[in-house]
């Protein structure tokens, strides 16, 4: 803002100032999802004319979606899944037990944690009978989801 | 396949036969318990006074049939082998079969005990979820955010770790989706000519 060149005239503390409360306004509007009749209230008690309002709220519209996106997505959760890749190996023989003749998965899930930007993979072994087992009862989770979504 | 056994082997194993087939028995079972649980001096040392023979020739017989019952197994050498591989010690055709005995006897055991020395990662124990709507945080009001929180837990070596991890219903199916491929692979034609020709 301080470099814009419509505002150069303007004394730049006040221009801070401006930005401040108009970014703080929205803000405050975003998160208590405010519809344009409480704001248009709230800026008339600010003493601003209407041609003003009405601009700042069809601003205010237009952007609103993003901006309901980006405060959901702010704070603390725990490590979210993104993705899984898996592999899945045929043991033959390790150097204590030949003939072994085992099928057995590496599963890798791919987080993301909200805070750093470190990604620390959860991966493990499993057997197809524990696959299985995992995958029911992701399933499970599913079925309960929908259900959820029904009631 | 034949076991291949080195003089100093033979040499243990060499007590064998003096000791007679009550011996054998002793033997074997110290032997197991060996495997099971790891030496046992005073063990030996009873077998020792029991039997009338010397500590150490009684601690060498027990590592003697140890080594080999556990390169047997792990090999996992049919019964023709096992008895062509003993022949080489000129034992008598009775104390042969107690050997084979023995060996077919504890086989299954010895490899479960085996397969537990591998190096592993850490395997899948159990999987814990909770559906939960996230409502409002300190940034938003008014949201339904649905989600699924999961606890997996972990066998590393013998200890449980648990990790809480979470996901989205989208995720879920796609993680749903990709899990069941992986699955359905053991099936397809490749995997089964693989395990077919590898036996």
């Amino acid at each position: 803002i301080l470099d814009d060149p419509d505002l150069k005239d303007i004394d730049p503390t006040v221009l801070k100032h401006c930005h401040a409360a108009a970014a703080t306004c929205i803000l405050e509007a975003g998160k208590q999802k405010a519809d344009i009749s409480a704001i248009s209230t709230c800026l008339e008690d600010c003493k601003l004319d209407k041609e003003r309002i009405e601009q700042f709220c069809t601003e205010y519209q237009k952007n609103k979606d993003a901006l309901e996106i980006l405060l959901g997505s702010i704070g603390r959760s725990p490590l979210h899944i993104t993705d899984v890749s898996w592999r899945l190996e045929y043991q033959i023989k390790n150097n204590q037990l030949h003939k072994t003749y085992q099928p057995s998965y590496l599963v890798t899930l791919n987080v993301e944690s909200s805070d750093s930007g470190s990604h620390p993979d959860v991966s493990f072994s499993c057997t197809m009978e524990q696959l299985q087992d995992l995958v029911g009862k992701l399933k499970d989770a599913a079925k309960s989801l929908e259900r959820a979504t029904q009631m | 396949m034949l076991l291949v056994l080195s003089a100093d082997h033979r040499a243990h194993l060499g007590c064998l036969p003096r000791a007679g087939s009550a011996a054998v028995g002793e033997l074997g079972r110290l032997a197991l318990e060996q495997l099971r649980r790891g030496a046992a001096p005073r063990a030996c040392e009873a077998a020792a006074r029991k039997l009338n023979i010397g500590v150490d020739t009684i601690q060498h017989g027990v590592e003697g049939l140890t080594y080999l019952l556990t390169e047997s197994s792990k090999l996992m050498i049919s019964e023709i082998d096992f008895q062509d591989s003993i022949h080489v010690l000129g034992f008598s055709d009775e104390l042969n079969k107690s050997l084979l005995q023995l060996y077919l006897d504890n086989r299954k055991e010895i490899r479960s005990i085996l397969g537990e020395l591998a190096p592993r990662l850490p395997s899948y124990h159990s999987l814990e979820w909770r559906l939960d709507v996230q409502l409002a945080s300190r940034s938003l009001r008014q949201q339904i955010k649905p989600a699924v929180t999961m606890k997996l837990h972990l066998n590393q070596n013998e200890d449980q770790t648990a990790r809480v991890l979470q996901t989205d219903p989208a995720t879920l199916l796609h993680l749903i989706q990709q899990l069941e491929q992986a699955l359905g692979e053991m099936k397809t034609n490749h995997c089964r000519r693989i395990v077919r020709n590898m036996k």
